[in-house]
């Protein structure tokens, strides 16, 4: 096993000038397939979908036959088209996709999620969901955790690519020592050469060269960072120069939807055989203070078209046994809608547990709508709960250890 | 996590820490290995070192001293009170020497600035449409490149930042006429800055005051003003932000306009909740501005302020014998931003070894930076605003309403490519048009003339390996490490 510095040095041309680009990226390949991100297709992939702002939990799994949630709700109430499961309990209107995976019994939904003395700042709220923690704070993120675990068993390649995000940044969920890419398009991950008058001039080695003496000439935490960042960064690159571009969606993505192209990219990334075993993407704009109804709408709609087009492509490529999808968000909202046709911020919600690994239903105690705290649900199933039964039952990981703490499992998931 | 504060010191001195120079050698000595620990123990594993990296700052880089010539700490300072400097600009500051240089940035009110507002594209406020947001970005990286008041743009990010508003709810027109909202109160009375952003449009319709009616209070504002904008969370309770919501019913947007278009608000006395309120164990039939008087006052919001105006400027974590300092100075001077401001450009911390190279870059510091170097034309500003996306900040579309997390998070394989690659892009679209400049040139422009030794001779090397590659070389000084940082 050789270091990833090694790796890079042997992966890359010695010549400085006048290296034209294909043979880089030729090496590129010969290096790539020595780091066999292909060796391991069976290996489980976590998707994970946040809702960033604060979904409406009340409004996406909806009591409809409750009184109180009319009383609550005179304006933001769905009156109309929900999608029902039960006698009780029906699917927002927009979320036709997830109905159809409930009807396979492929959607598990965990009710009334949550945690002790909720926290209402979306930030502090988000920091306890990412880091498992109710304290919160700056530490691993939970899946950081997951992922430097697999490094410390020699169950993956430390390779970059295990844990992935669609867009600019790496999401705290993904913190640890174990590097994650935030990828925003395969094609365009590569460092570009230098054309001197059409001829390209190879610019990485010089720059591995920069950023390696910056290591301990810059100042910390940046020397390290930056020469860490570009070795990976090079790695990734050459990585996916190396696989056969040939991934073709076997489904139709919306268009102009920014979470679809996120899972269009994670999509990409699992049927090339990457490595990945952890991604994220993010759909924000849940804050629905004001106007609720048409953004809340059009949010979950989109999501859900996204999803079930994520859902068929992966059936597609044979990869649905392989890819979990869940969702959260860092808190619900008000019981009681305000008086500018939206909802404050609130605590306990519904989570989504999607895909062929899932043993479909309901799970946890739909919170009472009369018997609140302060205006907002009770939750009756921690979320740390549902983290140690993905981690334990599907990612066979050592969930108490993880969390560090012991929570019940969960029936969530096929064995 | 800060860093120890420094309660003794190898050269004995009477002199309080922010009159002080402060090595990183020192602070190693004096404990900061103490908050190493300390850090560990926080950890999940314990021997976790990107944890610890995050939070205790490097004591030995290979660039001591470096501030020692004044040519060094006035590029320094223009990297820091503006966006970088031309070759041409650096020395026009470096001839007044520093304590004008700093003077001058500071009172910029007397630099005319109307060769920039003469080059300015218009941005049409009355039109049937809103100004595209490709238009108000492309406006707003244009002045941060050519304004003559460096401080003045430098100090509406820093606002923008922290009070957020976002394309994302809020129209362009109403953004654009907060960005002059800020620039306008730069660096003036942090309480008139704040009454005027609880009535100005974007906010209003950002964080839904708009909506805040008497009997139907709304959330949102009163929450992030306390949480985000004065004294950070733990200071309030849920009820405190229940009752600042009835405050501050009341304002609307003006005119029959849609709602994203509306620029200017009004106060509608039936709106307004009057009743009594009980906020922060006072009572009273308070309104929003006296929500924002109370809250100003605060030592809380005091040392957040300074916190975050230090950090901005200087380097993350101060100490909080620093942070104490400024937030008396904010308070003597009853709120006034620019006080604080100054005390920062004056201390010795700001001069000092950890300040050098202590802050990454932003995209918009490094695209302002590189344009400055290759020059650009309007369609290039836009573009370039553009091009900042996929580094992680979008001018006027911060991720969410706490702004852009900052610092490391600029950094990962995915931005450090697109910067390097924007570089080489933006050198190869100047071309032809760039002025000839030696390596040393760029060098002491870009990085201060000091990289490190195997930097030196790439960079040399290129030059003997391209001896006619002026876009190549220029390429290669904005592609260091070292100009990642600030």
């Amino acid at each position: 096993m050789f270091s990833r510095r090694d790796f890079l040095k042997q992966g890359l041309l010695p010549v400085f000038a006048g290296s034209a680009v294909p043979s880089v990226f030729a090496n590129g390949v010969a290096a790539a397939a020595a780091d066999s991100p292909n060796a391991t297709p069976s290996d489980r992939v976590l998707v994970l979908v946040q809702l960033a702002g604060g979904n409406d939990g009340l409004n996406t799994v909806i009591p409809f036959q409750d009184g109180a949630y009319h009383d609550a709700r005179p304006t933001l109430r769905q009156d109309q088209g929900v999608l029902q499961l039960n006698a009780q309990l029906g699917l927002h209107p927009s979320l036709k996709g997830l109905k159809a995976s409930w009807d396979a019994g492929q959607l598990a939904i965990v009710q009334g999620v949550g945690y002790p003395n909720p926290n209402l700042s979306h930030f502090a709220s988000m920091s306890i969901w990412e880091t498992a923690s109710v304290q919160g704070g700056i530490g691993d993120g939970w899946l950081g955790r997951y992922l430097n675990y697999l490094d410390q068993v020699g169950e993956t390649p430390n390779h970059a690519l295990e844990g992935v995000s669609a867009g600019s940044l790496v999401p705290p969920e993904l913190r640890s020592k174990t590097p994650v890419t935030a990828l925003q398009s395969l094609k365009t991950f590569r460092l570009q050469p230098v054309n001197e008058h059409g001829t390209m001039v190879d610019v990485e080695n010089p720059l591995m060269k920069f950023y390696g003496a910056f290591k301990n000439a810059g100042p910390a935490p940046f020397g390290a960072l930056f020469d860490t960042t570009l070795q990976e960064a090079l790695q990734a690159s050459h990585a996916l120069q190396a696989t056969d571009a040939s991934y073709q969606a076997k489904a139709t993505y919306p268009a102009n939807s920014p979470i679809a192209s996120s899972l269009k990219l994670v999509a990409e990334t699992i049927v090339s055989g990457l490595g990945v075993r952890v991604a994220h993407v993010t759909l924000g704009g849940f804050d629905n203070h004001s106007r609720e109804k048409p953004v809340h709408d059009k949010l979950l709609l989109d999501l859900d078209q996204a999803l079930a087009a994520f859902l068929q492509d992966l059936q597609g490529h044979g990869l649905s046994d392989r890819v979990l999808v869940m969702t959260w968000s860092e808190f619900g909202r008000r019981v009681k809608e305000n008086g500018s046709a939206g909802t404050d911020h609130g605590t306990a919600a519904p989570m989504f547990l999607l895909g062929a690994p899932v043993k479909g239903g309901l799970y946890g105690q739909q919170p009472s709508l009369t018997d609140l705290d302060n205006g907002n649900l009770k939750f009756g199933t921690d979320f740390r709960t549902v983290y140690a039964s993905v981690l334990q039952n599907y990612l066979k990981a050592p969930a108490s250890e993880l969390l560090g703490g012991n929570y019940e499992l969960l029936p969530l998931l096929k064995a | 996590m800060a860093d120890a504060p420094m309660t003794t010191s190898p050269a004995p001195t009477n002199r309080p820490i922010w009159q002080r120079s402060v090595s990183r050698r020192a602070v190693l000595a004096t404990g900061a290995t103490g908050a190493a620990a300390a850090a560990l123990a926080v950890l999940w594993k314990g021997n976790d070192l990107s944890q610890i990296l995050n939070h205790v700052r490097d004591l030995t880089h290979g660039y001591q001293g470096a501030l020692a010539s004044e040519r060094v700490r006035v590029a320094h300072l223009l990297r820091r009170a503006g966006f970088g400097a031309t070759r041409a600009e650096l020395d026009h500051y470096v001839s007044m020497g520093q304590s004008a240089a700093t003077e001058a940035l500071l009172n910029y009110s007397k630099t005319s600035n109307s060769a920039l507002e003469g080059q300015l594209p218009t941005i049409d406020l009355a039109g049937p449409t809103q100004p595209a947001a490709t238009a108000i970005q492309g406006w707003w990286l244009q002045r941060m490149v050519g304004t003559a008041r460096p401080l003045e743009e430098k100090m509406t990010l820093f606002w923008h930042g922290l009070l957020t508003s976002g394309l994302d709810k809020a129209g362009a027109a109403q953004l654009f006429t907060q960005n002059q909202l800020y620039r306008s109160m730069a660096l003036g009375n942090f309480d008139a800055l704040l009454k005027a952003v609880s009535k100005d449009p974007a906010m209003m319709v950002y964080l839904d005051t708009e909506t805040n009616r008497k009997g139907k209070p709304n959330e949102n504002y009163a929450r992030e003003l306390m949480e985000l904008f004065t004294t950070g969370i733990g200071h309030y309770t849920e009820d405190d932000v229940r009752e600042s919501a009835r405050s501050f019913t009341g304002w609307t947007l003006q005119g029959g306009k849609q709602l994203r278009y509306a620029t200017a608000s009004q106060f509608v006395p039936r709106l307004h909740d009057a009743g009594l309120k009980t906020f922060m164990g006072k009572t009273g039939s308070f309104t929003g501005d006296d929500i924002v008087e109370m809250l100003v006052p605060l030592r809380a919001t005091a040392v957040r302020l300074s916190t975050k105006l230090f950090s901005y400027f200087a380097y993350p974590n101060p100490e909080p014998d620093v942070v104490n300092h400024l937030a008396d100075t904010f308070q003597k001077s009853r709120y006034n931003v620019g006080a604080v401001v100054r005390e920062i450009f004056t201390m010795d911390a700001f001069y000092s070894d950890k300040a050098y190279r202590a802050l990454v870059k932003t995209p918009a510091e490094l695209v302002a930076q590189t344009l400055k170097a290759t020059g650009a034309n309007a369609r290039g500003y836009t573009a370039a605003a553009a091009a900042m996306a996929p580094m992680g900040q979008v001018l006027f579309y911060p991720p969410n309403v706490a702004g852009w997390p900052g610092g490391n998070s600029w950094i990962n394989s995915s931005t450090l490519l697109t910067r390097i690659n924007f570089a080489n892009a933006a050198a190869q679209r100047a071309g032809a048009t760039l002025s000839s400049q030696t390596l040393a040139q760029l060098s002491e422009t870009l990085v201060d003339a000091n990289v490190s030794p195997a930097t030196k001779d790439g960079l040399q090397a290129f030059v003997t390996a391209h001896p006619d590659d002026q876009a190549g070389l220029l390429f290669m000084v904005l592609a260091t490490p070292e100009f990642q940082l600030n």
